[in-house]
């Protein structure tokens, strides 16, 4: 039984159940004098709870876990077969036994011992769907079974069904995390394979980053060098520009629209700057490249500073525009969650509206803000497509604006481009620079908690 | 009661929210040194009533405010007033205490900072403890000025915002409903605070407690649905209303 007709038999075996369970509790409700506990649809629910639980959580294994061990029993059939293989021809027979048993190879291209496989991996398939099928619907139906019998007056499907909501919820969530935990996991595993080869003071200090090596043992000029000091130059400067931009435009306009502007001016221009946020960094960074950039070179050179065409200047400025969404709605979204009786009892004292918002309002919604700003600073320190193409790809170690500089982003992206070989030092180098990338944004976002905690019930 | 000219003089005050009138011609006078209740049902008025006094109302859009208010005879309402020196002189304490996320201190030495009012810091200092002692929060906070002002009671906390108000050495002072969030001790502890303030400053408050206002007023003023339906002598409206309305209000019947 093919798997798509399995899940519709279950689906519904599943419809069938909820009907089923609401029919039945209204006939034993009939019978009874007590006061049913849980309205029908609950009961029905229930039922339905129990008939697909288990079979889907059978399905998924089986779903994993069946290939593995086909191809563990298709390996040992060829193994008999054809005699000892080599890693490469074990590995050519075996996608010519599934594209023969898929149909989507010529047999007259295969070989006999090829043929005899792929026919008994279609044995062991069907086998295999067979046993998926009956193990699926006779859970379910024994699922109906259980269920069915448990449904009284006083059954308390209400809060099985609730206890069940919660642990989807939990299951959501542990999905979630577990991501996030095996994501970090794995960059601390392949940055400790990359630290094998290259010391971790070299990388968190050396000066020059040239990720070149050798393909082959002779090669010139191969031997890589992978101080990562100029890149997180490149993006701390970068970042700055582009903060430079972004907080004082995007705070101030914040600021204009909760404080000053009518609410009509506050609807049309509050989603107008959000658009900003909308746009793909791409196109800012085309914009970056073949606007912003010449512009500034040529007005740099008309007054005799010399302004590389691909410049951290034009990036950063570009990146901040990009972000100052980020800034002005959410500083916006705060400075309006001051109570308003905070600015009251500053105008009943006296104070003008700018001195108001300066000593009242900001202080109070200054946790806000500072997330805010730690928000975009993560955001800024992440984009990398600007950069590719604003800021260049040289590994410049520079203080000056002017001059070509480039970020740990893009040299990631630099790093993985192209045929690599998965364990090579350079590939394993994005995995290092992924890893303390990581750790500066958690540190920000850390700070930025521990911002908003010290001083969040200031006005509760 | 008195011969003396009126410290406050209402003529004619209409409010309108956009096209719905809050307040239909409103003619009072508030004596000095003197403690004037405002009293009456929800959404009558009389907070409206009273946040006109400081122009309050300036910052409500859709707001007009009609007819004339003087203090001191001098018309608040004239174009050549500056709203922020009205507001200075003509104080206001707010229905929820509402602190500003400061120090004790800083909330209290607001006021005379954005007045330019001491001349240096020993001279603000002193301005922040008469204030304090005035409001008589002195005894419970001098050993902590500098924690934040938000870590008081409910009833210090209005306590500090009336310390507040008075360190700007205002005339009139306006309550809207101070005691409202408080508890009975605390109301209890205002209400005698509201006593002694009556020697240096005209009071007006709003409440909504009628035992309220026939404990600290002299003068009470009965709103309803936007009109000004008795004033007279705390006592005499207590005791005699004049009109039905009021008192049927008073003897707990409506509102």
């Amino acid at each position: 039984m093919s798997l798509s007709f399995l899940v519709i038999c279950l689906a519904g075996l599943g419809l069938y159940s909820f009907f089923f369970g609401r029919h039945r509790i209204r006939a034993i409700s009939r019978q009874s004098e007590l006061k049913q506990h849980s309205q029908d649809t609950y009961h029905g629910s229930f039922l339905l709870i129990c008939t697909t639980l288990l079979p889907l959580f059978i399905l998924i294994i089986w779903s994993s876990f069946s290939p593995l061990i086909l191809n563990a029993m298709l390996r040992s059939k060829l193994d008999i077969l054809a005699g000892p293989l080599s890693v490469g021809e074990m590995g050519v027979q075996l996608a010519q036994a599934k594209a023969l048993y898929a149909g989507i190879i010529n047999p007259a291209f295969v070989g006999d011992s090829v043929k005899q496989a792929a026919a008994y991996y279609g044995e062991l398939v069907s086998m295999s769907n067979t046993a998926r099928a009956v193990l699926v619907l006779s859970a379910a139906v024994a699922g109906i079974g259980y269920g069915a019998r448990l449904l009284d007056v006083r059954f308390r499907a209400r809060h099985r069904v609730e206890s069940f909501a919660k642990w989807l919820m939990i299951l959501a969530s542990a999905i979630a995390v577990l991501t996030t935990i095996g994501i970090i996991l794995s960059l601390i595993f392949e940055s400790l394979r990359f630290f094998d080869k290259v010391s971790l003071s070299e990388f968190l200090f050396g000066l020059q980053w040239s990720p070149q090596i050798a393909i082959r043992e002779d090669q010139a000029g191969g031997s890589g060098s992978f101080g990562a000091v100029p890149l997180f130059a490149g993006t701390l400067m970068i970042t700055l520009v582009a903060m430079l931009v972004a907080v004082p435009v995007g705070l101030m306009s914040a600021i204009y629209l909760s404080e000053y502007a009518s609410p009509r001016l506050r609807n049309i221009a509050k989603p107008t700057i959000e658009v900003l946020a909308g746009i793909p960094t791409v196109v800012y960074g085309f914009f970056a490249a073949l606007v912003l950039a010449p512009l500034l070179r040529n007005g740099g050179n008309d007054i005799g500073l010399t302004v590389s065409s691909e410049s951290a200047l034009a990036a950063g400025l570009v990146m901040g525009i990009m972000i100052i969404p980020f800034i002005s709605s959410l500083s916006d979204d705060v400075i309006n969650a001051v109570p308003q009786n905070l600015r009251d009892g500053a105008a009943g004292l006296g104070a003008t509206q700018s001195e108001t918002i300066r000593q009242v309002v900001l202080p109070a919604a200054l946790p806000g803000i500072v997330s805010a700003i730690l928000l975009a600073i993560s955001r800024a320190i992440g984009e990398t497509m600007i950069v590719v193409m604003a800021a260049g790809v040289a590994a410049n170690l520079t203080a000056n604006p002017f001059e070509s500089v480039t970020t740990v982003t893009v040299q990631i992206v630099m790093l993985l481009v192209g045929d690599q070989e998965f364990d090579s030092v350079k590939t394993l180098a994005a995995f290092a620079l992924g890893l303390v990338l990581f750790f500066i944004t958690l540190g920000l976002n850390v700070l930025a908690l521990y911002v908003v905690n010290k001083y969040r019930e200031q006005y509760d | 009661m008195t011969t003396t000219p009126a410290k406050i003089t209402t003529r004619d005050v209409t409010v309108y929210y956009g096209d719905a009138q809050a307040l239909h011609g409103i003619d009072m006078d508030i004596q000095a040194n003197q403690v004037t209740a405002l009293i009456g049902p929800s959404g009558c008025g009389k907070s409206t009533f009273l946040r006109c006094i400081n122009r309050m109302n300036d910052v409500i859009e859709d707001c007009r405010v009609g007819g004339s208010i003087s203090i001191d005879g001098q018309d608040i309402y004239d174009g050549s007033i500056d709203v922020v020196e009205l507001r200075a002189r003509v104080g206001m304490v707010f229905q929820k205490p509402n602190p500003f996320p400061k120090s004790i201190y800083e909330n209290v030495a607001y006021g005379p900072r954005i007045h330019g009012l001491a001349e240096n810091k020993s001279e603000l200092d002193h301005m922040v403890e008469t204030s304090l002692r005035r409001a008589g929060l002195w005894q419970e906070v001098s050993d902590r000025l500098h924690t934040s002002g938000s870590g008081l009671s409910g009833g210090q906390q209005q306590r500090l915002c009336i310390a507040r108000t008075i360190a700007v050495n205002p005339n009139v002072v306006l309550m809207d409903e101070p005691c409202s969030a408080l508890d009975p001790i605390a109301t209890a502890v205002i209400e005698e605070l509201i006593e002694e303030l009556r020697a240096d400053y005209t009071i007006v408050i709003v409440t909504h407690s009628m035992q309220q206002a026939a404990r600290v007023s002299q003068r009470t003023a009965y709103f309803h649905l936007g009109n000004l339906v008795e004033q007279g002598d705390t006592d005499s409206i207590f005791t005699n209303p004049a009109n039905k309305q009021t008192e049927a209000y008073i003897s707990g019947k409506i509102g």
